[in-house]
């Protein structure tokens, strides 16, 4: 984002497909389309501002992301820690024809720009909503996501004030539990020290994990009120049981296959963020699309260019948790790239295979491998047949001829017929050869 | 600890540290108990919140990424809804998703192994040990119906039989580069046995036939039974005949 708008809003950084690229921790909640961002009062005129048009606007835990929408390659954001009063859509007579227009007054810093550090003055921006958004629902995340401060947890979580339901990291000697940061900011306490002392630590920080534990799976509300902590418990557990040596994993011993299940898991999930039809309404396909194109680029590369429809839907699904998408809306997703500037595309072989498959590797590039494979001598005086090319290439003989009729389709060389008698092994030979022949 | 002379001096101290060592060791040992048993709580605890909590945990999105993280770590599938009566009388509702899911997920994970050919018995095997939690046991018939779903993701996932057993493949044709390997090993006499194959590529005898039958469709290889030892044999006339052309072609591919 240039100009004065660059110097008001945060910048914000966004993915190939023009998705806007969050940070650790944060999480999507729930977009709105077609919206217009205006300043109100002196402000705007102080620095000529022309209102940003017809954008998507994210809401996340974190804040607030408006991204230009015909093009998706310019955003800005305001952090939420900033905003200190949301006024909703006014409802009069005259509001019912016009669009609806919520006003977030935000405090700004005296270099201008929103922050919500060494602020002094507030500034009102205006949301107005031209797309056929729910502005309700809207305003009652915004509240939601306002209210739990997820920004000031992620802050203090940071320096290590998570580590209190926390036993000492057993790769230390007993001794060093001591000089850990939960001990040093206690009390000194006689019945503490020693190496009975230490013993008698530990068991009771185990006894309060495990009271932690129980009091979380109480139920749903208790468990989302400790999730923070419930999360680091089980990083911990598995770094104790399944990260270290071989020696250390006792699971094996009990459950076989188990250590190897949770490697499996540990590559599953991955998209914090899914794109729900919930969060994203009328945006639901055109979204998800585009966050398919940045998923699908790495196993896109491990499969070699080409990616069965099938395992893309698995691991796509498997990244997105509990978040299913189903077969119909995926296709919707991969034949929407069309229209968006991805280097992606899906293809329909004639058997009826669909895959995904990257644009570098495109036809043409296949082609002129082939168009030089066809031009060795031995060629030149037989043909290639689809095993050949396959066996060169390193392809599927199935690919390879598939590749085969397309290039002969587009004249590249022509079929010279079913050769020595079998049913469907075709041959296939420059148009130089032809040539040759036929005069 | 005060220093003491002498050998007497040096046995205390060894004595010492074997002690402090066996203490340790013990901590460590119950420690892991206790996570073990930690663990094992988490994981069921987990397993019934995502079977009975699922609408609520996909209301919030910041809660549902929590969730999420905590399964993966715990090593529990967020995918665990029951059949129930909807889904086992109209095939609606996510039952039948989740499990296509899981389905190509243990395909694609034993791919390594057996190239994308799985039996549908061993698949449904390793199907209930991820579903533990669920209560109702997986059929063949709930597979079948499962895969029946992916149907819209085009062709190429797909169960078929040989003999009286039924195998589930996961790599179409057009990906599948076992055919090559064939190739390769019927370039030195122009033809494979069936057993030959399974010998040399240590497959199982499925995924060879399969191979070989794909061979046979695509009109690369032809069968003879007219050999006296009543073997099969699997002639490749593509292979060794444009020899010259292969190996122009290899050099150019690498």
């Amino acid at each position: 984002m240039e100009g004065a708008w660059g110097r008001i809003l945060h910048p914000l950084q966004l993915t190939d497909s023009g998705r806007p690229q969050l940070f650790p921790g944060e999480v999507e909640c729930q977009l709105l389309d077609g919206i217009d961002l205006e300043l109100e009062g002196q402000q705007q005129q102080q620095q000529q501002l022309q209102p940003l048009r017809s954008g998507v606007l994210t809401l996340t835990t974190h804040r607030l992301l408006w991204v230009d929408e015909p093009h998706q390659r310019s955003g800005a954001s305001v952090p939420l820690a900033a905003v200190c009063r949301v006024y909703p859509p006014k409802k009069s007579i005259k509001a019912i024809f016009a669009s609806p227009r919520i006003r977030i007054q935000v405090w700004y810093a005296s270099d201008g720009r929103i922050s919500a550090v060494g602020a002094d003055r507030s500034v009102v921006l205006t949301l107005v909503c031209r797309g056929q958004a729910n502005i309700d629902s809207f305003l009652g995340r915004l509240e939601q996501v306002l209210q739990s401060k997820a920004w000031e947890t992620d802050k203090a979580s940071a320096p290590g004030s998570s580590s209190v339901i926390l036993p000492p990291n057993s790769s230390r000697l007993p001794g060093a539990a001591a000089s850990n940061s939960h001990a040093s900011h206690s009390k000194w306490n006689p019945a503490m020290a020693g190496v009975s002392g230490i013993l008698r630590k530990e068991q009771e920080q185990w006894e309060e994990a495990d009271k932690n534990l129980q009091d979380a799976f109480h139920d749903l509300n208790a468990l989302m009120a400790k999730a923070k902590d419930m999360v680091v418990l089980a990083e911990k557990i598995r770094s104790k049981l399944l990260g270290g040596s071989g020696g250390q994993s006792m699971v094996d011993e009990e459950e076989p296959g188990s250590k190897q299940e949770m490697q499996d898991w540990l590559l599953s999930v991955g998209i914090t963020s899914p794109v729900t039809k919930e969060s994203a309404g009328a945006l639901y396909h055109q979204q998800l699309s585009r966050q398919l194109a940045d998923f699908v680029k790495v196993p896109l590369q491990r499969s070699g260019g080409m990616l069965a429809m099938v395992d893309a839907y698995c691991l796509f699904n498997r990244a997105r948790g509990t978040e299913l998408i189903s077969p119909e809306d995926l296709l919707q997703a991969c034949s929407i790239w069309e229209k968006l500037d991805v280097p992606f595309r899906m293809r329909k072989f004639d058997s009826g295979v669909l895959v995904i498959q990257s644009k570098e590797d495109s036809d043409g590039q296949v082609f002129a491998k082939l168009v030089i494979l066809i031009k060795t001598p031995e060629a030149l005086k037989v043909g290639i047949s689809a095993s050949d090319a396959a066996r060169a290439f390193g392809m599927a003989p199935a690919l390879a001829k598939e590749y085969l009729l397309t290039a002969e389709n587009q004249g590249c060389f022509l079929l010279k017929g079913y050769y020595a008698g079998m049913m469907e092994q075709m041959v296939f030979v420059s148009l130089q050869t032809c040539l040759k022949i036929l005069w | 600890m005060r220093r003491r002379p002498g050998i007497s001096g040096l046995q205390t101290a060894a004595a010492t540290r074997d002690q402090y060592r066996s203490l340790g060791e013990n901590v460590a040992k119950i420690r892991t108990d206790l996570m073990m048993e930690q663990l094992s709580i988490f994981r069921s605890q987990l397993e019934e919140f995502a079977r009975k909590h699922k609408n609520d945990i996909r209301k919030s999105p910041a809660f549902r990424a929590q969730f999420h993280s905590m399964c993966a770590k715990i090593g529990v599938d967020p995918l665990a809804s029951n059949k129930g009566f909807w889904a086992e009388l109209l095939g609606i509702g996510d039952f039948y998703y989740e499990l296509g899911v899981q389905i190509v997920n243990v395909c694609l994970s034993t791919r390594p192994h057996n190239g994308g050919l799985i039996d549908l018995e061993e698949l449904r095997g390793l199907l209930s040990k991820q579903r533990r939690s669920s209560r109702d046991p997986i059929t063949d018939d709930d597979c079948l119906r499962a895969i029946s779903k992916l149907k819209a993701l085009g062709s190429g996932f797909e169960v078929f039989s040989v003999g009286n057993r039924k195998l589930v493949r996961s790599v179409p044709t057009e990906l599948n580069k076992d055919h090559n390997q064939i190739l390769e090993i019927a370039q030195a006499r122009g033809y494979v046995t069936s057993e030959e194959v399974q010998v040399s590529l240590m497959w199982h005898s499925g995924r060879v036939i399969d191979t070989l039958e794909t061979l046979m469709k695509e009109g690369l290889a032809m069968v003879d039974d007219g050999h006296p030892d009543g073997i099969r044999r699997f002639w490749f006339p593509c292979v060794g005949s444009t020899s010259g052309a292969v190996e122009a072609g290899s050099e150019l591919s690498s």
